[in-house]
């Protein structure tokens, strides 16, 4: 049977970061019971289209999904149970903000099946954390983490961010470290982007932004890049680091072209080689979803080329690379005629590597992976 | 209609003085269009002229007019480019005429621009009616612009119109002047067929059109005409005017302005300044004042895509059917590939024949430096001329270098004297005569090289001088200069597209301002690129551009890949218009940088 992935986003935080450009809003807890309500109806609407399909991946996403209470969340996972089959031994994860979860949520996402739990930490440093706009602070961060493990949570995510503004490479290394320490399973290490339209972007405007020079920011880098697999959390994808065996599965399914399924409103789906993308508004997406339409705005079949190059630089994020047989075989071509110049030019760079069967970032490519990503564009 | 009751005249205006409103004016005040086909500015067709609010292509148009007299006129109004690169263009337009229009603006008084003009105006024996434009301003001071007319150029402007072409007034007053003061062409039927070609233009089906200013005889189609300066015969297929779309009618006669299309393939053979004649009783002498354009600004232009190649070429080829002053010929450049050497009668030439392969055409284009024409005098005694610097052969061969100089005629008000001739000075000028045009405005005359007016010579006066400077100039010859081949490396190779000829003096100046100006337009790569500037094997200026550090994009967010891919794909697009120059990739506007330094 075809395995799936789901991905059920809540669009809601209890305030929106100073960086953040993803689909949230602060400030919209009128709307938390009707978002609710649409999922659920959306997500049975797709029972009928999931019906020979097995998930085996659920990841909660956000925004905050912990800012739902645990019967809403629950009312999610419900509806997803009543409506399509689960595998046994599925992941389920959610995000969390160590702001918006006490020992007794934790326990209850535990009962309901969520068996993966990821805290949005970003730093252990408090003064960082109040300059970036979080709602947490760095001792709640130690805390929540340590309630989870005792709440059962055997895998466990924390995500970091480095070249934060004033951030140095010592705090960096101090906030790793004391992820590490916290012996979870899992940590994700995101470089700073400074997104258009965020008030980031407009503090930079004005000069009040006061980022790691780009020496730091590489320094941070190896930083990361080096430390992690020392204390045991292997690098296998760019940015995400995990001792053996807790790799994020529903996260592989996008860099390894699977299947899946997304809820909810801004929501992306790749299905049956389809990219499609919900409503980003909330109630655009709602009052949809009430009308019985469907709540999907845009959708696309990407040309073959682009398919292929889609494929080609989602697999090279990871460190295993991608499969140059399972390459061929999905899209009926020869992966080394097709892109003949293009590997002659980054292997003659030491940027990527390959083999017989696999092609794969080096060291350097990982560091330049958007000088090799663009190179398989068409 | 009898000759003696058609008017030629010519409009003489500085830039911005409101020649093209005027000319507006006068087609809707004689109901040659209706307000619905009027469209703000009539003459000038191309998006270019219009956004630019320059005429670059001669035009023309016939108007009717029912003067006070209760006699019907035909005024026939050829429009000529406005720009100092177009001289020889402007000239032969005069040339067709027996009159012109200069318009002043009754702000800003006479500009050097307007001067030259008349004084080719005067050249050609034209009776001049000035008009004091743009009345209306608040700053306007008709009385002081008429005396700056007397005292500089010694025109009687007791007579001289006032009008505010913006709002209409005075538009009447223009056209009787027109036709009390204009005379009457002089040419007679029977006489040989001779008339003077001031501009012409392709079309598809037609071939060239060769615009015309009938001297003697008539033209019609069936006749056999040839062009004595290409001693090309065609038959005549149609004739006609300009109202201003193209109107066959059966026959132009003495003193007629209009077109005539006789199946010509090649621009080449329709040259401005040329006499057409009747093939059959061909007149005895062309008319006076022809000569060959020829270039003065080379430039090479490169595809920035290598494959593009062809489709420039195309394009070139198009645009020289309707241009006969654009030269060009295939040149190979180590750095960026096959591309073409252009010829251009100027900067602006230069400019709008670049804006039109990008633009019309959609070729991403480099284009270099660009360079006058050199005369390389050899140690072994031959002479050469090149027009790109990376064939400057070596020191040792070289026994001296002569480069073209012009004269050079600044109008600035006194204030700003200082300041232009410290920068003509700076531009290695000759000073040669100073005079006050009124007690506040004064004309500078210097001599100097061609090659530093093309670099920013126009642009710093303008901003020296607050706008308030304006420049025409022509070539007066060659002169010998100290003059040496400046080299840029990139990541040690030699970029031959960068090389530039500079004079001794200003060499390590230019080079430092050069590679520091370099630094800053080329992006960041995955290794260290060293600048050079050098002349011969000597080093005299280094920068270098820093490694970027890493170039990844951190997460891709809930499986929103086409975002990703999307910000890839900009990405990407952004690299398409640098040029692969060895190992480093040049953004388009590296190549031009030499224009923007000082």
């Amino acid at each position: 049977m075809m395995k799936v992935g789901l991905y059920i986003h809540i669009p809601f935080c209890q305030q929106k970061c100073l960086y953040c450009d993803f689909p949230s809003h602060a400030n919209l807890t009128n709307l938390y019971q009707p978002y609710v309500a649409a999922l659920c109806r959306e997500i049975s609407g797709l029972g009928g289209v999931l019906s020979g399909c097995i998930v085996d991946t659920i990841y909660i996403g956000g925004g905050t999904p912990t800012v739902l209470s645990v019967n809403c969340l629950s009312q999610i996972l419900e509806q997803v149970h009543d409506s399509f089959s689960i595998e046994k031994t599925a992941e389920i994860s959610i995000e969390a903000n160590p702001g918006t979860v006490d020992f007794g949520k934790l326990l209850a996402l535990r009962a309901v099946g969520v068996n993966r739990i990821s805290f949005g930490v970003q730093t252990f440093e408090e003064s960082l954390l109040l300059s970036i706009g979080r709602i947490h602070s760095a001792t709640q961060g130690v805390e929540v983490v340590k309630m989870a493990q005792q709440a059962g949570f055997v895998n466990v995510n924390i995500d970091l961010m480095y070249g934060l503004p004033g951030q140095t490479t010592q705090q960096l290394s101090d906030s790793i470290l004391q992820a590490v320490e916290l012996d979870v399973s899992h940590i994700s290490v995101y470089g700073l982007k400074v997104e258009d339209g965020t008030p980031f972007a407009i503090m930079q405007q004005q000069g009040a932004l006061h980022l790691p020079d780009e020496d730091t920011d590489e320094a941070m880098y190896e930083l990361t890049t080096q430390l992690l697999p020392q204390k045991g959390l292997a690098r296998y994808e760019i940015s995400n680091f995990a001792k053996i065996g807790y790799e994020c599965h529903h996260n592989l399914k996008y860099w390894q072209y699977q299947p899946y399924i997304g809820i909810g409103a801004a929501a992306h789906s790749f299905w049956q080689k389809e990219r499609l993308a919900n409503m980003t508004d909330v109630a655009a997406y709602i009052r949809a979803i009430e009308q019985g339409l469907l709540p999907i705005a845009e959708r696309e079949i990407p040309e073959r080329s682009t398919a292929m190059a889609e494929y080609v630089f989602l697999a090279l994020r990871t460190v295993q690379g991608m499969s140059v047989q399972k390459f061929n075989d999905y899209f009926n071509a020869d992966f080394f005629t097709y892109y003949g110049d293009a590997i002659a030019r980054l292997t003659g760079k030491s940027l990527i590597l390959t083999t017989k069967d696999r092609i794969f970032l080096t060291e350097i490519g990982m560091k330049y992976g958007n000088v090799v990503f663009r190179a398989f564009l068409p | 209609m009898k000759t003696s009751n058609i008017r030629n005249f010519s409009i003489i205006a500085h830039i911005d003085h409101g020649k093209s409103t005027l000319a507006d004016r006068l087609i809707e005040y004689t109901g040659t269009l209706s307000s619905r086909q009027m469209e703000a500015q009539v003459l000038d067709n191309m998006d270019l002229e219009r956004e630019r609010g320059i005429t670059i292509k001669a035009q023309s148009v016939r108007l009717e007019y029912m003067a006070k007299d209760g006699e019907t006129y035909m005024l026939n109004l050829i429009d000529t480019p406005g720009h100092v690169d177009f001289t020889y263009e402007v000239s032969r337009s005069l040339a067709a005429c027996e009159g012109a229009l200069l318009i002043v603006d009754a702000a800003q008084g006479i500009e050097a621009q307007t001067l030259a003009n008349v004084y080719l105006a005067l050249d050609n024996d034209l009776e001049i009616i000035t008009v004091i434009n743009k009345i209306d301003l608040p700053s306007a001071d008709p009385d002081r612009v008429k005396q700056e007319v007397e005292d500089v150029i010694g025109l009687d402007t007791s007579e001289a119109v006032l009008t505010s072409a913006k709002t209409g007034i005075g538009i009447e007053e223009v056209l009787e002047a027109i036709v009390k003061k204009v005379p009457p062409p002089q040419g007679t039927l029977e006489e040989p067929l001779c008339a003077l070609i001031f501009d012409s233009h392709f079309d598809a089906y037609k071939g060239v059109i060769a615009y015309v200013r009938v001297i003697n005889g008539t033209i019609k189609p069936g006749m056999k005409m040839k062009m004595m300066a290409t001693n090309k015969t065609v038959e005549v297929t149609e004739v006609g005017v300009f109202r201003p779309t193209m109107i066959n009618v059966s026959e132009l006669g003495p003193g007629h302005v209009g077109f005539v299309a006789g199946s010509i393939k090649n621009v080449k053979d329709v040259r401005v300044g040329d006499t057409i004649t009747d093939a059959d009783k061909p007149v005895a002498q062309a008319l006076p004042g022809y000569r060959k354009v020829t270039p003065m600004v080379y430039c090479g232009l490169y595809p920035v895509d290598t494959s593009d190649y062809d489709l420039l070429r195309d394009a070139l080829e198009k645009l020289k059917l309707n241009d006969a002053s654009l030269v060009f010929e295939p040149e190979t450049s180590i750095a960026l590939g096959f591309g073409f050497r252009c010829g251009f009668l100027g900067l602006l030439h230069m400019e709008v024949i670049q804006e039109r392969l990008e633009r019309e055409y959609n070729i991403s284009l480099i284009t270099t430096a660009p360079s006058v024409i050199y005369k390389v005098f050899k140690t072994n005694g031959e002479v050469f001329e090149i027009e790109n610097p990376s064939r400057l052969p070596t020191p040792q061969e070289i026994e001296h270098i002569e480069e073209p100089y012009v004269k050079a005629m600044v109008i600035v008000p006194n204030d700003y004297v200082g300041v232009v001739m410290e920068l003509s000075q700076e531009k290695r000028g000759e000073f040669k005569d100073m005079k006050y045009l009124d007690t506040t405005r004064v004309m500078i005359t210097y001599h100097l090289p061609l090659s530093e007016i093309i670099y920013d010579y126009f642009d710093r006066l303008k901003s020296a001088s607050r706008g308030y400077a304006s420049l025409d100039y022509e070539l007066i010859g060659y002169r010998a200069s100290q003059l040496v081949k400046l080299d840029i490396l990139l990541n040690s190779e030699i970029v031959d597209a960068l090389s530039i000829i500079v004079h001794r003096e200003k060499a390590i100046y230019r080079g430092r301002i050069l590679v520091e100006k370099l630094k800053g337009i080329i992006p960041r790569q995955m290794f260290e690129i060293p600048i050079q500037a050098a002349i011969g094997n000597k080093i005299i200026a280094r920068e270098s551009v820093r490694a970027m550090r890493k170039d990844v994009l951190a997460k891709c967010y809930g499986g929103d890949i086409s975002r990703k891919r999307k910000l890839l794909e900009k990405q990407k697009e952004g690299k398409k218009r640098m040029k692969q120059v060895g190992s480093v990739e040049v953004p388009q506007e590296a190549f031009m940088a030499i224009l923007k330094i000082d």
